[in-house]
């Protein structure tokens, strides 16, 4: 009987222990660990930080899914690791205060990230709230209550400065800030005090409409259009102000202080700010049989796991090399262990790493969407049903291979709200297949906006969470 | 390019959205069916 523990349940750890319990829960044991009781369906957040939906709409408790999917549930923090033959086994700090030990045969990391607002003094709720962020339940609803406070205050004639972005040189997820700058911009317009509001945007990125996958471009309206001219005419159209190629260094109470791509060292004012900290890996110790830390077998310096690409390539090679990135997601040292969503280590960016004349990288780390990372965690999930049935793996794919959708609401209403839809093919651009200017599939790669994309964003929102509780029908709704 | 009062009608105009959304979900989903067969 094989032992299967998966480390967090989020889009990609959830999405594998569904199809683990499924085809494997009845005669082994699949044992899912995860930190809080209830999964939560992030992409809908933005509407949360906006007042327009309740968090509990957005949230399902993961033992009646799991007891139903035939997997044992661990409600608890994965602290330690010891991957060494003889003694594979997960220490975890239970909820409760207790700690045990799972043993596995095989094991899945999908951590998702550790939000590191330490990485930028003054950044984030929990260094004086300064800023605020989108990234955990707790912290969209800080953000939810600031705002509607600001927006009250401007109800009474107040001006106010809001900017939102990334918090850092090297953060990611770009797209999830631009949802709340334009559904920002949409709420104020509703509530007719646009006008008391400047908004900005303030990114890392290398140009506008990057978000961190350089960029794409693809037909809208009959011409060719890259998503810096398409996000662009969004911001323009909803005065939205905007500066990239700009990495915040430091936050305090009323300013925010960045260096950009030349070197230069500026401050922005702001009165309300969302900005996106840096992700790291999540800190799990991994320890050897003899006792010592194997860590580095395991994770690269920012905690990420390392798995079957090819790692510390220039990035004018790496563009060049799609094999480069990996196909399988196992660790080359341990190959039992396995790691998906923002938990494994990319081989490097997807967008041109830039260094500034003082030497500050600033980078748009790769994203990780939900669509990737449940792609990622159902490929992980076959290759170790493969595994344990017939001994050989036989699911790949890079995600210079992957299609991703991406939905970026610009609206909730059903009536006159808006989206941004964008199809990517690949993610990551494969300039050897594609060998255009972009390294994209221009006839699948597609961009459009329209309340078309605002029906799909609510309809993906009910589809999802139906897929994830494990309802009648989850395995057709793909990921 | 700007988004001009015409790009306004036609993004909000039902009829056509249906249209959109209807070509937009078999378009993705003619997408992620080429992933699922990894």
């Amino acid at each position: 009987m094989a032992k299967i523990v998966v480390i967090g349940a989020g889009f990609a750890g959830h999405t594998a222990a569904l199809y683990l319990g499924d085809k494997l829960g009845k005669k082994h044991t699949v044992t899912m660990i995860n930190r809080h009781d209830s999964f939560a369906y992030i992409p809908s957040w933005i509407w949360v930080g906006v007042g327009h939906m309740k968090p509990e709409k957005t949230t399902f408790k993961l033992a009646p899914v799991y007891k139903r999917m035939n997997v044992y549930f661990i409600h608890g923090v994965a602290t330690k690791v010891y991957p060494d033959e003889g003694q594979q086994f997960v220490e975890v700090a239970k909820e409760n205060g207790d700690s045990t030990r799972v043993e596995y045969d095989y094991l899945l990391v999908a951590t998702g990230p550790k939000l590191n607002f330490a990485g930028t003094p003054g950044l984030g709720p929990d260094q004086g709230e300064n800023t605020y962020s989108v990234c955990s339940l707790p912290h969209v609803l800080q953000t939810r209550d600031k705002y509607l406070e600001y927006v009250e205050r401007m109800k009474k004639g107040e001006k106010v400065k809001m900017v939102i972005g990334t918090g850092h040189p090297g953060a990611t997820c770009q797209g999830a800030a631009f949802e709340f700058i334009v559904n920002i911009h949409k709420d104020l317009v509703k509530k007719g005090v646009r006008d008391k509001a400047e908004l900005m945007w303030l990114s890392n990125e290398a140009a506008l409409g990057d978000f961190g996958v350089r960029g794409i471009r693809a037909k809208f309206q009959g011409k060719l259009t890259s998503s810096e001219e398409f996000i662009s005419a969004v911001f323009k159209d909803h005065d939205i102000k905007w500066q990239v190629q700009t990495g915040v260094k430091k936050v305090d109470t009323d300013k925010i202080y960045w260096e950009n791509y030349e070197g230069e060292t500026g401050e922005t004012e702001y009165d309300f700010a969302m900005l996106i900290p840096q992700f790291l890996g999540q800190p799990i110790q991994y320890i050897g049989k003899d006792g010592q830390d194997v860590s580095e077998k395991v994770v690269n310096k920012p905690g990420f796991v390392l798995v079957d690409g090819i790692y510390g390539l220039p990035y004018d090679v790496l563009e060049r090399n799609p094999d480069a990135w990996p196909s399988q997601y196992q660790n080359p040292n341990y190959r039992n262990i396995f790691a998906a969503g923002i938990a494994f280590a990319p081989p490097g960016p997807i967008s041109r790493p830039h260094t500034t004349p003082n030497g500050t990288s600033i980078t748009a780390a790769p994203p990780r969407t939900g669509m990737v990372s449940g792609i990622i965690g159902r490929i992980v999930a076959l290759n170790i049903i493969d595994l344990v049935k017939q001994g050989r793996m036989t699911h790949s794919e890079r995600m210079t291979e992957m299609v991703a959708a991406c939905i970026a609401s610009m609206g909730d209403s059903l009536w006159d709200g808006n989206a941004a839809v964008m199809v990517i093919h690949p993610v990551v651009p494969d300039m050897k297949r594609y060998p255009n200017e972009d390294g994209r599939d221009l006839f699948t790669t597609h961009m459009e906006m329209g309340l078309g994309g605002a029906w799909m964003k609510r309809m993906l929102h009910d589809t999802f969470i139906w897929k994830l509780r494990g309802l009648p029908g989850w395995k057709i709704i793909p990921e | 390019m700007e988004i001009t009062k015409k790009d306004k009608f036609w993004m909000n105009f039902k009829l056509f959205q249906l249209w959109r959304f209807i070509v937009l979900n078999i378009k993705i989903l003619k997408a992620v069916d080429h992933s699922k067969r990894s």
